[in-house]
Parts: C-alpha cells; structure tokens; sequence
C-alpha cells in the first residue's frame, strides 16, 4: 500500500516535471521565432510597451485610449508592442513593470496617468536608451516626486482640461438643461479642472442666457476612478431630485451615472474621449450620453510616437507639453475638445460649438486653470461630500 | 453443518509494535446472540473493524452464508448485511429521530424525498420490535437509551440481518439495560444474528448463546453460555481468578473534610433547581457514595462541587476553609483530585501525548516548568513513573496521543494522575464506567488504598454493584435532593432501589 | 514500534498535502493558460514560475533587487498567517486579523506621518493597535459569548472606515495624489532601518522587517511548543472543556490569545507599511492580506515555519504574473491562479485524509508494550 502511495506521489511529481520540461522546450521554441521576425522587421530598432495606471485596458477610458493609439501605431509600423500591468497600484510595482519591459527588450515606453511620475523620477535616469512618454504628468507631480527637471529621454503631455470641462458646461447649459451635476473619480488635480472648467462654463452660459437664478450644479467626487453601489445612490438621489444632466469624469464612474440615468431617462456627459457610443451599446440608449469633454490622447501618442520615428525627438526631449487649443477655426485638431461627428444637440449648434473654441483661442473667453477653490459663479454650485 | 452467517478464520491484524488479532476465529450462526468476550486492549474492536471493512487484515478470510467475501469498506459490510451500532453514536444532534434513521439512504423521487414511506416502514419496525420511537423527536431531546434504539432502527431500516452491538451498555442506566436485553432477544427471536461486544459478565450470563474470548489479541475459546459461569469466563477473559466482591476492612473515619451545607444548582433546562438543598460530609479514611438512577442530579451537583458549574446557593468546605466561591485552579491546589465523569469531555485532552495529559493541572508548578519553559525531561520522567506504577499501557509510551489509547487505559491514566495529586479529597464519578472487569478490580482496590491511607473519597456512581462493594456509606439522590442515607452492611438492593426511584425517602436532619 | 510509517507521519502527511496542492495550482493554472491560449501556454506558465529570476542574465543586481521586492511583498500575508494559525492552535479562528492588519495600518502611517515619531515607537504603536483591537474582539467572546468569527467581522469594517477617516485626513493623506505621504519625505526617522540593502541590489525597501518576521516565526513556534502558555493554549484549543477541568483560566486565554495575535496581525501592517514600499489608499473594501493570510496558514500546515515557506509561495505566484506576455494573456491570469491556490488550500486538510485513507481510520485501541506483556505474563506465574 505504501508503495502505491510513493508511486502515485512519484507519478504527480513526474506529471508536473513534464509540464515545465514541455515549457522548456516551448518557450525557446518561441523565442528563437520570435528572434527570426525581429530580424525581418528591419522597420525600425524600437519597441513599444505601454504601462497601466490603477486600471486596465479595458477602462474604456485613460488606459484604454492610451493602449489603443499606441497598439494601432505599432501595428501600422510593424514594431513589437505589449503592454504592462503593475501587479499593484504603487510606484514600486510600476517600476517592477517598467524593468520588466525594459528586460523584455522595449526600448519606448508609454506612461499614461500623473501616477507615474514617481516611476519616472526613479528609473529615467538609469535607463537613459529608453525613451518614455508621459501623459498627464504635470511639472507639479515631477517635483514632489523629487525630479525638477526632466532628462532627455523623458516627455511629459499635460491638457488644459478646464477648457474641455468648460466646453461641456457651455454646451449643456446652452442646450436648455438648468440642473446640473458633477461626478468626479478622485480629487486630483486633471479631474478638478475639468469640474471647475465645467462649473465656470456652466455659470458663462447661464449668464448669457439671463437665467443664473434657475441654473443648478451639484458637485460630488465619488473618491475613486469607478462606479459601486453607493456612488449609483447618490447618483439616483440627483436624478430623482431634479438633476437632468451629470458629467461622469473619471474613468469607470460613468457607469453609476448612467445607471442611475436610464432608470429616470437622465443624460450624462463623457469624459476624456468620445464615450457615447460606448455608452450608447453598454445600456442600449443612443441619446443618454449627450456630449463628452475629449482631451486628445489618442492624437497625442500617435503624433509624439510618429515624430520619434522620424527622428524628431529632440523636440520633446526633456520637455512638459501643455496641451489645449491650437486652433481657432478647425476645432478638430485642438488637444481639448467636443465631438463633432456625433454632435447630438440641437439648441447648441457645431456652429455654436466653432465660435466658442475661436473665442477661447482668441482669449475673449479665458478660463480660470486653479486647482485651489471653486470659482465664485452667479449659479449655484451644492458642493456634496466625497462619497468615498 | 452448522449454519453459519459468517464466518472470520483465521484473522491476522497487525499494527506497527503489536499484533492486535492473532489468528483469530469466530463463527456466527443464524439467529444467534453471540457475545464477544475480552479486556480492553484484547482485540475485540479491531476483530469487529476487520469485519466492517474499516481495517484489511494481514492473513485470514471472512465468510458469509459459507462463500468468501470480500469487505474493503463500510459500504461493502453494508451490502452483506452487516450492521453496528458503535458505542459512540453516530447521530445527528439537531435532525429528528425519522431523519436520522433515513439518512444515507434517504427514499427519494425524482429527487424529492418521500417521507411518508419511510415513515411507515420506520413505525412498522418501532412497533413490531417494542422499540417506542418518536419519528419526530429531536435527537438532542431523547435520552441515551431511545438514541441507541435509534441506532437499532437504522440498522433494522436498512434490512441488515447480522447486527453488532459495540459494548450497546455501556452508556445505558440498569432499566435501560434490561430494555435493550429484551429488544435483543426479540431481534434474535425474529431471525437477526447478533454478535454483542462487551465485557459486562451479567450482560453475557442473561442474553447470550454462545461466548468467544479474546485475551490480548489471541483466541482464547468460545463457550455455550448455558455451560458455565461467571467465574470461569472471568478467567478465561483475564487469564486468571478475578473476585468480584472489594477486600476492605471497616472505615476509620476521622476528621470532616468535606463539609457541603445546602447545596443548590439552578437548572440549565427548566426552572426548577437540578440540585436542591444538598448537605452532607465526608471524612478522612471513608467512602460515601452518591447513588442513584442517572439524571438526577449528581452531575449537576458534582460540577458545583468542583467549580465547572456555576453554584446558585449554598456552602462547600474543604478541610475548614470555605471554598464555595474558590476557582477550579485553586480547588485543584488545595486539595481536591477529581475522577470526571466524562474522560473525553473533561478529564482528558485526546490529542495530546499521554506525558501531556498527566501534568494537566500540574504543568505551572516549579517542578514542571522554569521560567514558563516546560521541562520536558521531568514531564516524561513524571509520566513514566506514573504509567509504570499504575500500570497505564499505551503503544508508544509516554509520547503516545491519548486518543489512541484504549478506553480503559485512558481512565487508567486519569486515575493515575488524580491519585498522585496532593490532594485530601478524591471525587470519583463513575469511575469504572467503560472498563473490563480486570480494570474496575484494580482501581476498585486503589480507591479503597486511597481510603486506608486517610483520604476522604467520594464516589459517584450508577453502578449498584459498585455502590454495594465499595462505600462506607450510601447517600441516594433523587431529582436532585438527597433522599436517603443508608449504610451498605445493612441496606438491600431492594431497598436501595426504592429510595432511587423515589418511592421511599427518609425525613433527614440538617448534615451532621 | 518506533517504525511509524514515513507517510504516516502527520508532518509528513501535512507537507505533502500542502505541495500536492500547490502543485495543483499550478497544474490547473496552467490548463487556464491552455485554454486562453495553447500555442503559448508553455511559455506563459514557464513566464510565472521564472518570476523575476528573468533578471538573472540581465545583471544580478537587478535580480537580488527583486528578491528583495519578492522578500519585502511577503511579510505582512507572512505574519498575518502566523496570526491566524497562532489563535487556531488555541481554538479561535481569528477572521479579525484583515481589521487588526487595518488598524496597525492607522498606527504606522498616523505615528510616522502626522506624529513624525520615530520608527521604533511607531513599529510599537502598530502592535499596540493591533492588540487593542484583539482585545475588543477577545472580551466579546470571553464576556459575552459572541463568537469571534462575528465580533472579527464587524470590527474589520469598523477599522476601515476609521482607517479611511484618519488616514484621508490632511495629515496623512496627499490630497492630489489620494495616497498617503511618502514616509521618506516627511519623516526618515520613521522608516524602518535597512538590512543588507547592498546584498539585495541597493533595494530600499530591504528593513529589518525581513529578520522580524523570521524571529517572530520562530519565537512562536517555541512559545507554542516548550511553555507552559503554548501548553494552556493548545490545551484550550483540543479540549477547552478539558482546559476548564484542568483549571485553566479560558476567559484570560482568549484574550491573550487575540490579544497577541491581533499584535502580530498590527505588526505585519508596520513593517510593510514602515518601509514605504506602500501607501494606503481610501479604499471600500477591508484590506484582502488578513484573509490571504488565512490560506497561507493553512497551506502551511499550521505551522510556524510553514507558514513562511507558504507566504513566499504565493507572493512568488503573485509577482509572476506581471511577466506574462500581455498579447497572449490577461495579466490577471496570475490573480486566477492564485486565488485556485487559495481555494484548494482549504482543501489541504481534504488531501490529508486521502493520504490517510486505506491505513487506519482510528489509531488502534490497544498498543501495549512488550516489557509490560512479559511483566503480566510473570504476574500470573
């Protein structure tokens, strides 16, 4: 008996030794194919990693964006491409990802999210062949992670997201909505321009339209960057009080909004890209989401990436790029803007929409960018206490 | 031919160090009550496991209905016929009586259970055998008894006809045990075969046919019981003449040492005190015995006593000092050993070593312990002395886990450690119960050792026999008052049983 | 009669069963991969379980650095198993350790950011809290007879949510990052000293966290097995009916036991998070490394040492997941596979029964000695 029982051990024991041995012999399989097409794909010496903040790919927001811009960049210039997931939000596990990449051979490494600042003052300078590309990583956070100025190999892309909020404030109130609501993921910086930029076109709009007496903003962050069940309440106590129109801003926290919508046929507003199509297919409602406040991330990675391999990185090494409106006449190639191809108002025009964006290129409009207070507005703002 | 039902020749079990069965043969025949004759240690539940399927045996081979067989688990045993009722039942606490008999091989159709049959077959058999069940009764609310009718029912349900009893009396108080002897001569009567361990010689003299011994693992022989004695098969049993009466002289009681003065203990189940008004003494050199039919309050009565239950009302004093409200660490040191009623429950810690378990309320004293490190060395030295002097046997010795030790020698062990105890007063509740003849003599005679050597000895028990042979003096409580004292020289059983079923009880006097 | 079996021995029986189940892990983690994706399967499981010994020919600084990461990633679910296997040997399963680890969580952040203490009174305060917190959970179930399972359960959420109202305070809390201070930042006297930071490729987070958790691993195992407290301990957990008859105060050893193991529980959260290797972060759910611990103790075997081996495996798993290949698979692959491991670890028991099978179900009855049955042979001469 004891000696089946050693066997059956042995047996497991010989089981699990084949499988690594198969592995073995797998993964060189596939790393001498993987050798063969690196020396065909004469294309170009680099390859592209993309390293996730606290959410994934699928975030059908930041990440996301970021993923597939530089996904569908590697592709068309057949360059290897993968992405990374730190195991844990925090700069050691990024740094654990960064390395981990860098070992695997990617030499650009594209960062979304002020998250990696920290990441980047650490590792940058030990690793100066590889090139990294920040989104959303502000002058701000590069300092209080101790880093104040950046080395060559090293780009940052902030947005004026205050102009985007602004946008969608302008336009909601234009539109004819008098309640308002501002969901925000995390009180961060990017997240509080975009409701300030949201509340100070709000309050424009109201005012030109002489009724800032009726126009109402509650404003809420929801203290992380998706939706639950307590976000969804608060979210259905606004709808049922009145609030006809919430900008969901911050990653996946538009769920709660639009959950809470379609129960009283609410509206939402997006955020960072163009989510009404997302939104239109995840709850089967083409008008519930009516607008969104883009900022141009996609544009950004595919246009810094391009460059770098054209070799014009010398105009971004080093550097922190603030990006807004570059143009006042075609709005579509400005790095903060509202969707005009799937433009869904009717009393706010894309006609009205061009004039807005020129006055805000020409300065007659200006935009307060200050993180520090709610700006004073003549509507009124009901400021609500994190929900988490 | 004889017509056996099953047959075991030539059984060979061995565990590592011992042999437990030694070429052992046991025939059964039809219709028979065949009693299975050992000391604790002999063999007899090892034999009955091989027979279950729990255990393979190294050599021999079973029969049944004179083919062999095959038995390699319970369901194969189960498949044959064969039936246990095990000494610790195996029933769920909080299902009723019907589900418990039903469980495992519960009527069903299209997967919906179909009681009403069951019911049926259930009273069918309740009533055919005088088993008087509750089908709806929770088993946690039944007594003892009417679990093991249970059991008996579960075995019954499932049509088994050859049906072991695991030492079935050993839980059971006497009017249960005359209950079960019936209902066995009835199953017998009805065409059941049945082979009843136990050690109990009444037991075998009044219900068997037929008697195997078995003596430390080795056949000894099987008897017609109708051709002998109690004597011979005591002899046979532990090898030598066994006298069932205690050698003792006449008490020399001399000073109190346990003084209880109205004693009360509220109930855990209804209202009324389970323990009302108890008082009484004991004195050095002399046995008092608390007798009575089980349930009366003297488990309730002697966990106040100790401390392990909460006392309502009333005085304890332990040589002079008031101890009433004293903690059980401080009873343990300063005087009081106690025998428990329940050894697995209270008196031992079964997954410990046996060196473990003898310095259960010893281990913070200086000589076990420095500086909160236990002394291993002394813990052995201190465990092998005791199980040497008190002939404790265990496979492995001092490092044996208690749970593998056989019934007797766990109560052995526990005897062991109370009596070497500093201690003036022994508290001895049901102390023989469980254990062989060999095993009740030997700690009969050291409890009546602890008496001549000035101790004060309260003994505890159900046993008549053992109340009769042992005390001093016989206090009998009943429904938790004390109804009777009466001195075992001049008393009869006869009068004895009266004051135990309440129909006679004397006006006492506050304690002397 | 000293022959007992190889496999029979229940060391032996428990090593096993915790391998097999590990090894089963990873067999079926290893069938998901296959079911994602085939072709690459091979190379993913080998990815997992080369973990970041990748590094080894890039440079072995790198490599020791990780290990350093690996090390310092294993000690809180470390000793929040030694937590919960040191009250389950006493009987209790303590499920508070996940609020006691949240509570030590308030005491390394608050003492070291917003009291600027210095690490030894911070690592202090971390046990303190946790050891209150123990206490609360004990005097429930000593006093009140409220299980601890209930009373753990509750005060997890309770410390959580005081956890998220002290530590989301401005003290503590950097508002624009919503992570809590660098502790380095603030306060560098409230960082745990280093410990062979050159060895583990100049790895900051390398404290004397590391040789804590060992001796505190080992300190256990002694208390648990030679004193008279791990005596009175285990004896409540066997038997406590027994403990009480042997006039073992049981109120006062369930306390001290949660007592201690809530401490141990605390320390866990100081010595990870008094490293600055992490940061809390406001969060809606109670800290999962508590319940991580369970399973680790489990896998364990219960036992100290085990525990450790246990701790590292699972953090091994954990870390490996990040180096899959991202085009072929979810990294979260890795999360699945663990969380099977998790599972089946409570299924270790289950795999000892197994092994125990076809020998004895109850240990016989009746050893007896051959000195003993040569003596009672005399005896009846």
């Amino acid at each position: 008996m004891m000696k089946k029982k050693l066997l059956s051990v042995l047996l497991v024991a010989t089981m699990v030794a084949t499988v690594f041995v198969g592995c073995g012999s797998k993964s060189s399989d596939s790393n001498s194919t993987e050798g063969a097409a690196d020396s065909t794909a004469a294309n170009s010496d680099y390859k592209i990693a993309m390293i996730t903040d606290s959410g994934d790919i699928t975030d059908m927001s930041f990440n996301q964006t970021t993923y597939e811009a530089a996904k569908a960049f590697a592709e068309e210039n057949s360059v290897e491409f993968q992405y990374y997931k730190p195991t844990e939000d925090s700069d050691d596990a990024r740094i654990a990802s960064f390395e981990n990449a860098v070992t695997d051979g990617y030499n650009v490494i594209v960062v979304p999210g002020y998250l990696f600042a920290g990441m980047i003052a650490q590792v940058a300078e030990d690793y100066p062949d590889v090139t990294i590309i920040a989104l959303d990583c502000s002058e701000f956070d590069f300092s209080d992670a101790g880093m104040d100025t950046l080395p060559e190999n090293v780009c940052s892309f902030t947005y004026q997201e205050e102009l985007a909020g602004y946008m969608a404030g302008y336009a909601a109130v234009k539109e004819g909505y008098e309640k308002l609501g501002f969901l925000g993921g995390m009180a961060v910086p990017a997240v509080i321009r975009y409701g300030y930029g949201f509340v100070q076109g709000a309050n424009d709009a109201a005012v030109e339209l002489g009724n800032a007496s009726d126009v109402q903003v509650n404003y809420v962050y929801g203290g992380q960057f998706y939706g639950d069940d307590a976000v969804t309440a608060q979210m259905d106590t606004w709808y049922s009080n009145g609030t006809e129109i919430v900008f969901a801003c911050g990653g996946g926290i538009y769920t709660s909004a639009c959950e809470a919508a379609t129960k009283v046929d609410g509206k939402v507003i997006g955020v960072d890209v163009d989510q009404s199509g997302t939104i239109a297919n995840q709850y089967g409602d083409d008008s519930l989401c009516v607008t969104s406040a883009m900022k141009g991330l996609a544009a950004t990675v595919d246009a810094t990436l391009t460059d770098l391999f054209a070799g014009k990185w010398s105009n971004y090494a080093g550097k922190i790029e603030n990006l807004g409106i570059v143009s006042g006449t075609d709005p579509s190639v400005n790095y903060v803007q509202l969707p005009t191809e799937t433009w869904s108002m009717k009393n706010f025009t894309t006609d009205d929409y061009k004039e807005l964006v020129s006055k805000l290129y020409d300065g007659s409009i200006s935009v307060d960018n200050s993180t520090d207070a709610m700006p004073a507005t003549e509507i009124s703002v009901k400021e609500y206490d994190n929900i988490h | 031919m004889e017509d056996y039902v099953i047959e075991m020749l030539h059984i060979t079990k061995e565990f590592p160090g011992i042999i437990a069965n030694d070429d052992i043969t046991l025939q059964l025949k039809r219709g028979e009550i065949h009693a299975l004759l050992g000391e604790n240690g002999a063999g007899k539940s090892t034999l009955m496991s091989v027979l279950f399927g729990l255990y393979t045996p190294e050599k021999g081979i079973i029969k049944k209905d004179g083919k062999e067989v095959k038995i390699n688990n319970p369901n194969d045993a189960t498949d044959l016929g064969i039936g246990m009722v095990h000494q610790h039942f195996m029933l769920v606490d909080i299902f009723t009586v019907l589900d418990n008999i039903i469980l495992g091989s519960e009527p069903s159709k299209f997967g919906f259970l179909t009681k009403a049959e069951a019911r049926k077959k259930v009273m069918d058999l309740s009533n055919k055998y005088n088993l008087k069940v509750d089908p709806d009764a929770l088993i946690e609310d039944i007594t003892v008894g009417m679990q093991q009718r249970v059991e008996i029912l579960k075995m019954l349900y499932r049509d088994n006809d050859i049906l072991i009893f695991d030492e079935p009396t050993a839980v059971l108080t006497p009017q249960e045990i005359d209950e079960l002897m019936k209902i066995m001569k009835d199953l017998a009567a009805e065409g059941k075969s049945i082979l009843f361990i136990t050690h109990k010689l009444n037991e075998i003299m009044e219900v068997a046919d037929r008697c195997s011994i078995l003596r430390k693992g080795k056949y000894i022989g099987t008897v017609d019981v109708a051709n002998t004695t109690k004597e011979e098969l005591s002899s046979m049993m532990v090898g030598r003449n066994v006298k069932f009466a205690v050698d003792k002289e006449v008490a020399q009681p001399k000073d109190e040492v346990l003084k209880v003065e109205n004693v009360c203990v509220k109930s855990k189940l209804h209202s009324n005190d389970s323990v009302h008004n108890v008082s009484f003494n004991v004195r050095a050199g002399e046995i008092v015995c608390i007798a009575g039919i089980d349930g009366n309050g003297q488990t309730e009565f002697v966990g106040a006593l100790t401390g392990l239950d909460d006392i309502s009302s009333g005085k304890i004093t332990l040589c002079g000092e008031d101890i009433t409200k004293k903690s059980i660490r401080y009873k343990n040191t300063h005087g009081m050993s106690h025998i428990p009623e329940d050894r697995h429950k209270h008196g031992l810690v079964l997954d410990y070593s046996l060196e473990e378990n003898m310095i259960l309320q010893r281990y913070f004293e200086p000589d076990f312990q420095k500086g909160g490190l236990i002394k291993k060395n002394e813990m052995r030295k201190y465990s092998d002395r005791l199980t040497e002097a008190f002939d404790v046997r265990s496979g492995q010795g001092a490092k044996t886990i208690v749970r593998s030790m056989s019934g007797g020698n766990q109560q052995k062990a526990i005897v062991a450690r109370e009596m070497d105890r500093q201690h003036e007063l022994l508290i001895a509740v049901q102390p023989t119960r469980g254990l062989d003849v060999g095993a009740i003599e030997y700690i009969h005679k050291e409890i009546v050792k602890e008496r001549d050597n000035g101790k004060a000895i309260l003994l505890v028990s159900l046993e008549l026999d053992e109340v009769m042979n042992l005390s001093d003096r016989i206090l009998v409580m009943y429904e938790g008052e004390i109804v009777g004292e009466v001195d075992p020289k001049t008393t009869t059983l006869q009068e004895l049983g009266l004051y135990m079923s309440g129909a006679k009880r004397d006006d006492r006097k506050e304690a002397k | 009669m000293e022959k007992t079996s190889f496999f029979k021995r229940p060391a032996v029986q428990t090593l096993l069963a915790s391998v097999l189940c590990a090894i089963l892990g990873i067999i079926l983690g290893y069938i998901i991969l296959c079911f994602m994706n085939a072709e690459h399967a091979g190379e993913g499981m080998a990815a997992i379980l080369t973990n970041f010994f990748k590094y080894r020919i890039a440079s072995t600084n790198t490599l020791m650095k990780y290990m350093g990461s690996f090390l310092v990633k294993s000690v809180p679910v470390i000793l929040c198993a030694e937590a919960i296997l040191f009250a389950y040997k006493a009987g209790l399963f303590n499920i508070g350790v996940a609020g006691q680890y949240t509570v030590g969580i308030i005491a390394a952040l608050y003492t070291s950011l917003a009291l600027g203490w210095h690490w030894s009174l911070c690592l202090l305060a971390t046990i303190v809290a946790g050891a209150v917190w123990g206490f609360i959970a004990g005097c429930f179930k000593a006093f009140f007879n409220v299980n601890e399972v209930i009373a753990g359960i509750m005060l997890n959420w309770i410390g959580l949510y005081i956890c998220n109202i002290i530590l989301g305070g401005e003290k503590c809390m950097n508002q624009s990052k919503s992570e809590t201070f660098e502790i380095s930042d603030l306060n560098p006297a409230g960082l745990l000293p280093g410990f062979l930071q050159d060895v583990f490729g100049g790895n900051q987070y390398m404290t004397i966290a590391i040789p804590i958790t060992i001796i505190i691993a080992i300190v256990i195992l002694v208390v648990l097995n030679k004193t008279t407290f791990g005596y009175e301990l285990k004896a409540t957990g066997h038997n406590k009916e027994a403990a009480k008859y042997s006039g073992m105060n049981a109120k006062r050893n369930i306390i001290l036991t949660l007592v201690i193991s809530g401490a141990i529980a605390g320390m866990a959260a100081g010595l990870y998070y008094l490293t600055g290797v992490e940061h809390f972060k406001i969060s809606s759910s109670v800290p999962g490394m508590g319940f991580n611990g369970i399973a680790v103790a489990f896998l364990g075997g219960l036992h100290p040492i085990g525990a450790i081996i246990a701790g590292l495996f699972v953090e091994y798993i954990t870390l490996g997941g990040q180096y899959l290949n991202t085009n072929y698979y979810n990294p979260q692959v890795a999360d699945l596979m663990i969380s099977i491991i998790i599972y089946l670890c409570g299924f270790v028991l289950f795999f000892r029964t197994i092994l125990n099978r076809p020998g004895k179900v109850k240990v016989n009855a009746n050893a007896e000695p051959n000195k003993t049955a040569k003596k009672a042979e005399e005896k009846e001469v």
